[in-house]
């Protein structure tokens, strides 16, 4: 980065001064515009600023952006549900629940931060069109007003975060590829040399976290100011590379235990594996020439291949070990120096990729995350019933409010859909909005009585907004500060003259939270999941992945790593979070379903090459596993049926002539065998030969 | 330029057709400056986004004045 370049990094307690120096800005411009313009509630404009800040200066723009189109098409379908509805209140509600559901539904499938125009397109609509039903010929008018008031805030907030000290994605995205690369390149270079140690977990669980983090985080990046280079092709090729490290790894891992359980570890193994774990330790980032990297890489490099060519007896079981140990230590070396190389590019786009990179980064296909569509309807019900039910309090009961606790219920519910257990978030955004009343009582009835016109209004509320942004630049109190925001705007409801009705005050306040408590109910009735339950469901659609991977007709190897990478990331989070790793390891092992899901493809990639007798060999391998992955394990005979497959394999593809495809196919069948034929069976060498 | 446009019984501020033309001329321009590499003579990168969207406002504004684009009043 540039000196004295404005993106540049500074020490964190300035970063957040500036960033509630900026955020104060914009909500106090959105709300002088606001009252400017004359429009019926500029406390809109306020939360607005608050709901879309954050530190990154890409983020908020994104947010921006998605929080417009979200509200715009939330008001355009009030305005499409309403009129012709509003003599039946209860087909009204029901149409309005069902909407907010759908919507639902549709912003779970997708888990980039795109999801939020859904969830927002449902809950406007009850924003806007439930606040009308009395006075349905205002609509047209109350729709437009929430729209502009909106973007009137969605604008401040965006140019006041990208004019003052904006922070551009790219610094964190910077610093957040180069500490995982180091401490990726740390552990692999300690592990490399010991037996499996409880660190590894550990290390894992955050690799696997990491790589979703960075396929999020860079969907900021199309939002950046205009200066930043867009490169989705280089920050999917590294993601990637990043999700073979493990898989590569483990692999050398299972092949080197096999050969400690059978005798001593060979050096012809040992000596490879120190100099990459030398090396590893050494690996710093390129800053000027990528060439570099790969020349270094050599030696590590040349070690394998001279062992690969001194194999005597090609199908001996330990030699076939040790094959499979080099191979997986050769594509660990590959991959990370080609993710070294592309971190580097992904932040100075004058950086040139070497060839065999070049293709890859150009071709930016999208790649869809894990998605569980059954989960998404639950939600997606939990949520329209919480809203219905909210809506029949409030008509049965004749409740003038209650429009306001139907809204409520459909905003707690979408926003907390995400979660395992939503009602605990929705519990914390009462606990907020109790907290953060009083504070807006006393401004409403002792402080704003006393002031007149807009320059002391901007005094008096200063210290408090100020606070909130404070507390919205820090991470532990992010979620805190937000909601003090926005209750309290909320509660304040500026408006251009000032209303004071302590019977309103407390009607409409008591309805939010009457409306969240529908939410929790609901959520608590519906949604709750056991985190345990939720990883096993996760798994095994990753193995249904492998399945597919293994007899489907097309596949796209990279974009399955990415997902299946994400799972995994998945699955460890949860049973980090339950405190019970030995699940990963009984009935989950998402790191092996990786691993044979890369094996077979390496088999489909290789199966290709050789005559017809060796390639229906590896097809029966691929059959074999494809069952065994769509119909569960633990029957002895399917695991026989894959062991016997496996060998006839080996046999088969160690007759052909000595090559690089050769070597990666039989590494493959010897990482399939060690992961899915039975433990401790070994092969033995055939006597045909 | 400060007309109103009748779009099937709404009417829309001609301003506001001006400030979605010069949101897309910026973009644009941005594209190409960054695909030039011109951004490294630029010290803010928003702060220039922002002057570079106001220019192009002004820049609309005067053209729907003088050349009465799509029947501004």
């Amino acid at each position: 980065m540039r000196k004295g370049s404005p993106n540049e990094p500074i020490n964190v307690p300035y970063r957040q001064l500036t960033f509630a120096l900026a955020n104060a800005a914009a909500v106090l411009a959105s709300l002088y515009i606001a009252f400017a313009f004359d429009l019926e509630r500029p406390y809109w404009a306020m939360f607005t600023v608050f709901i879309v800040a954050n530190p990154i200066c890409g983020a908020v723009r994104s947010k921006a952006v998605y929080r417009f189109f979200g509200t715009f098409l939330g008001a355009a379908i009030s305005l499409l549900l309403i009129p012709p509805l509003v003599d039946a209140p209860l087909l009204l509600c029901i149409a309005v629940s069902l909407w907010v559901g759908a919507c639902v539904y549709l912003s779970l499938l997708d888990r980039t931060p795109r999801s939020y125009v859904f969830l927002l397109a449902g809950y406007t609509a009850t924003l806007v069109g439930l606040a009308v039903v009395n006075t349905p010929d205002q609509i047209f008018d109350t729709a437009v007003s929430r729209v502009e008031e909106i973007f009137i805030g969605l604008i401040c907030a965006a140019v006041a975060h990208s004019v003052i000290f904006p922070q551009s994605v790219t610094a964190q995205l910077n610093k957040k590829i180069q500490a995982t690369l180091r401490s990726a390149g740390a552990w692999l270079s300690e592990s490399l040399m010991s037996a499996r140690r409880p660190a590894d977990a550990h290390a894992q669980q955050q690799l696997a976290g990491v790589i979703t983090d960075l396929h999020l985080l860079y969907t900021h990046v199309a939002f950046e100011t205009s200066d930043v280079p867009r490169s989705r092709g280089v920050m999917r090729a590294l993601q990637e590379r990043l999700a073979l490290l493990l898989p590569c790894y483990s692999g050398i891992q299972e092949s080197v235990a096999a050969l400690a359980a059978s005798g001593k570890v060979p050096d012809s193994v040992m000596r490879p594996l120190e100099a990459a774990s030398g090396w590893l330790r050494r690996a710093e980032m390129p800053e000027t020439d990528c060439s570099f990297q790969y020349s270094n890489r050599v030696e590590v490099e040349s070690d394998t291949i001279s062992v690969e060519n001194r194999r005597q007896n090609p199908l001996d079981w330990r030699g076939l070990l040790e094959l499979s140990a080099l191979t997986n230590l050769r594509k660990l070396t590959v991959a990370f120096t080609d993710a070294q190389v592309l971190a580097a590019t992904l932040t100075n786009d004058r950086l040139k990729l070497p060839p065999h990179l070049q293709q890859e980064a150009a071709a930016a296909g999208r790649v869809p995350l894990h998605r569980d569509r059954g989960l998404a309807l639950l939600s997606a019900f939990a949520t329209a019933g919480a809203t219905l039910l909210a809506c029949l309090f409030w008509i049965e009961g004749s409740w003038p409010e209650g429009a306001v606790a139907a809204q409520f219920a459909a905003i707690g519910c979408s926003l907390a859909a995400t979660l395992d257990d939503p009602s605990k978030l929705i519990r914390s955004a009462i606990i907020g909005i109790l907290i953060a009343l009083p504070f807006a009582a006393l401004y409403e009835f002792a402080i704003l009585p006393q002031i007149d016109g807009f320059v002391s209004l901007a005094l008096v509320l200063s210290p408090a907004i100020l606070l909130f942004s404070l507390m919205q630049s820090s991470e532990r109190l992010g979620g805190a500060g937000l909601v003090l925001a926005i209750a309290f705007s909320g509660g304040l409801a500026l408006q251009t003259t000032y209303r004071a009705d302590f019977a309103a005050f407390v009607n409409s306040n008591s309805a939010e939270i009457v409306g969240l408590l529908v939410a929790i109910a609901m959520s608590l009735v519906f949604r709750t999941i056991d985190p345990a339950w939720n990883a096993l469901r996760i798994s095994s659609s990753g193995r249904k992945g492998v399945s597919q991977l293994a007899m489907g007709r097309k596949f796209d190897l990279r974009t399955w790593t990415i997902q299946m990478f994400d799972r995994l990331g998945l699955v460890t989070s949860r049973t980090a979070e339950m405190g019970r790793p030995q699940l990963a390891s009984e009935e989950i092992d998402g790191l092996r379903d990786l691993r044979v899901g890369l094996n077979t493809a390496t088999l489909r990639d290789v199966g290709g090459k050789f005559g017809s007798a060796c390639c229906a060999a590896l097809h029966g391998v691929l059959k074999n596993v494809s069952s065994a992955y769509s119909s569960g394990f633990g029957n002895d005979r399917a695991q026989a049926a894959i062991e016997e497959a496996i060998d006839l394999g080996i046999t088969s593809l160690g007759t052909e002539a000595p090559s690089r495809t050769v070597t990666d196919g039989l590494a493959a069948l010897i990482g399939l065998r060690l992961d899915l034929a039975p433990a401790m069976s070994r092969y033995a060498v055939p006597r045909i030969l | 330029m400060i007309g109103e446009l009748n779009i099937g019984g709404v009417f829309v501020p001609g301003l506001l057709v001006a400030a979605l033309i010069a949101f897309c001329l910026t973009s644009v321009v941005g594209l190409s400056l960054r695909r030039l590499h011109l951004y490294r003579f630029v010290w803010h990168a928003g702060l220039f986004d922002v002057a570079l969207y106001i220019v192009m406002l002004f820049v609309a504004a005067l053209a729907s004045a003088n050349w009465n684009i799509a029947g501004v009043k």
